[in-house]
């Protein structure tokens, strides 16, 4: 039946767009750690790359998560030093974070988000109407 | 007698199935709305001339299990094609826009609504007919 192969795609979308919630999640909550001794790195952002793949026993194209890698741009840097993880000149390592970014990426994911359950909804709607037709 | 033969019911039920393909692929564009490099897809519009000319197709009769289907029944998948002109492609390559398809979405919905109702009118205008007799 197509209508529940619609839901399955959008509950997919669902599931995929719930992953990349959590990684921003994970990046906002790590906007400031920085490394334990001076030597070590900060907390680098994780990405989210999204994938389409075909469902052959249904013959939808589903998304799913392909990978979550990290964004390799560069640290921030903050003179400070009394911190404990400063290096000889002074310098701490900060991680590269920025939280616009990830607020407008939260953003983005919470439309996506929407627009699949709504989805759903329309889906759940046309079939309820189809079932009606047996009631008159 | 076989309510799916007469004309108007196997007409709406043609324009159901196609409203049910649409609304799988407007899902599939929605779940990807994020995918780089996919693009967004929609069917073949659904025309009346088309519906009315398969209504008039002969179909061979398969009589044996080992007879092969024609290349296209009556009524079969309708083609899924890639949108030409898209409104925009973003950065990644991938050229959904959720607006739009939320608005092809309810479209999608009204129509469908619209023949349900249909149906629900012509069932009740047979049992009118039926009735009326005493």
């Amino acid at each position: 039946m197509d209508l529940y192969k619609s839901m399955a795609v959008s509950a997919s979308g669902l599931k995929a767009q719930g992953t990349r919630l959590k990684v921003i999640a994970e990046n906002l909550a790590n906007a400031n750690t920085t490394a334990e001794t001076p030597g070590d790195l900060p907390y680098r952002r994780k990405t989210v790359i999204f994938k389409n793949e075909l469902d052959r026993a249904m013959d939808v194209d589903k998304v799913r998560v392909a990978k979550v890698g990290v964004d390799k741009g560069d640290f921030q840097r903050r003179y400070d030093p009394s911190h404990p993880s400063a290096d000889a000149e002074g310098y701490v390592l900060l991680p590269n974070v920025n939280s616009l970014v990830e607020a407008m990426d939260m953003r983005e994911a919470q439309r996506s988000y929407e627009a699949n359950l709504s989805a759903i909804d329309t889906a759940r709607q046309m079939l309820t109407r189809t079932i009606d037709i047996l009631r008159t | 007698m076989d309510l799916g033969n007469l004309g108007i019911f196997k007409l709406m039920s043609r324009k159901m199935d196609w409203l049910t393909q649409r609304q799988e692929v407007i899902s599939q564009n929605i779940a990807n709305a994020n995918t780089p490099e996919y693009k967004g897809r929609d069917l073949k519009s659904f025309s009346f001339r088309d519906a009315l000319s398969d209504n008039r197709r002969l179909t061979p009769a398969a009589t044996d299990p080992t007879h092969l289907a024609g290349t296209r029944g009556p009524g079969g998948l309708a083609k899924e094609q890639k949108v030409r002109d898209p409104y925009e492609t973003a950065p990644d390559g991938n050229n959904v826009v959720l607006e739009e398809q939320m608005m092809r979405m309810g479209q999608n919905a009204m129509d469908y609504q619209t023949i349900t109702n249909l149906y629900k009118k012509q069932v009740a205008m047979m049992k009118m007919a039926i009735r009326s007799g005493g």
